[in-house]
């Protein structure tokens, strides 16, 4: 599977969903978000929803700041 | 301090401190900032993780969630496009459906874009969230968002890291003057100072970071911030006295022993 994410070019062979990308990073019990394509993927859409070919993705968190 | 509510959004806070998360040297030091302090709401912002160093520290892991109210911003957003695009991806966090709106279009000053605040705040509103725009100290600008259905407005004191304090005093209270939601100053706080005199103006609430965080003892800073707080509000709403030009006795002016 060919992705974006977070504006890095990735090939990830073993990644189908959302839930498995979010593994991938080992995220999946941190504060993260979630947005493909712009919009934004529930935590508990994770599972469902399939990873396309070519998909821009976002894995987003919490940082400081003011 | 009776009937002295400071409220947001219906929610009742004890506080008129808010408190920045950026900039400190570590967790611990900020932990004992934000407890100092007293702040029951707190500002983060929102950015990629780290794909490199996915296990690094998020900020919220060191804090005890249940204790706090979240105020995250849309730091790096230009337009007011990219600043909905942050709050949505806040929101979906499921922490907190309040949103600092922070769009600021030049480098060097980082002073909020006006236009593009005020159509992103428009526009947070319409999808449920509680806005609260960092604005410029304008008035006019401060009661268009308050219109566009702003919980609260959070005028600059100066630019966002610079320490210069109040500069515009005279637009603060006209601020006030005007405002039917809170108003809470935010951005370029030096010291305690700066914060009485914010409050003395009749702000409702003070936001800061940076005089804290990068203070050499940020944990004496954040006392000193929550007392020159509740001082301001104190002195405001006791009504100081007028300004004379000559001086005027403290005592009687008969019976002095002396002719």
């Amino acid at each position: 599977m060919r992705l974006t994410v977070n504006g890095e070019e990735k090939r990830l062979p073993h990644v189908k969903n959302v839930a498995e990308l979010v593994a991938h990073y080992k995220l999946e019990d941190k504060l993260v978000v979630v947005e493909i394509d712009g919009d934004v993927v529930d935590r508990s859409e994770w599972q469902s929803m399939e990873l396309q070919e070519g998909m821009s993705i976002e894995l987003v968190h919490f940082v400081g700041g003011g | 301090m009776m009937n002295d509510d400071f409220v947001i959004a219906d929610v009742k806070l004890k506080s008129r401190l808010f408190l920045g998360t950026g900039r400190f040297a570590n967790p611990t030091v900020q932990n004992e900032a934000i407890a100092a302090s007293g702040t029951e709401v707190l500002t983060f912002a929102i950015r990629r993780v780290n794909l490199q160093e996915p296990n690094e520290d998020g900020i919220l892991q060191h804090l005890d969630l249940d204790r706090f109210r979240f105020l995250p911003n849309t730091s790096g957003a230009k337009t007011a496009e990219e600043a909905v695009r942050i709050a949505r991806l806040a929101r979906a966090s499921g922490i907190s459906n309040w949103i600092k709106v922070e769009i600021c279009a030049n480098d060097k000053t980082l002073l909020p874009d006006p236009v593009e605040t005020l159509k992103a705040t428009e526009q947070l509103v319409k999808e449920g969230f509680v806005a609260l725009p960092y604005t410029s100290d304008d008035p006019i600008l401060c009661k268009h968002l308050e219109e566009a259905g702003a919980a609260a407005v959070m005028p600059g004191a100066s630019p966002i890291g610079t320490g210069l304090g109040v500069l515009n005093p005279y637009n603060l209270s006209l601020i006030v003057e005007e405002a039917n939601v809170p108003v809470i100053v935010d951005a370029g706080i030096g010291s305690a100072k700066d914060v009485v005199e914010a409050m003395e103006l009749g702000v409702d609430g003070v936001l800061l970071n940076t005089a804290v965080a990068e203070a050499k003892d940020p944990a004496k800073m954040a006392k000193a911030m929550k007392l020159a707080v509740e001082a301001g509000r104190y002195s405001y709403l006791a009504g100081r006295i007028e300004k004379r030009r000559y001086a005027k006795a403290s005592s009687s002016t008969t019976g002095y022993l002396s002719k």
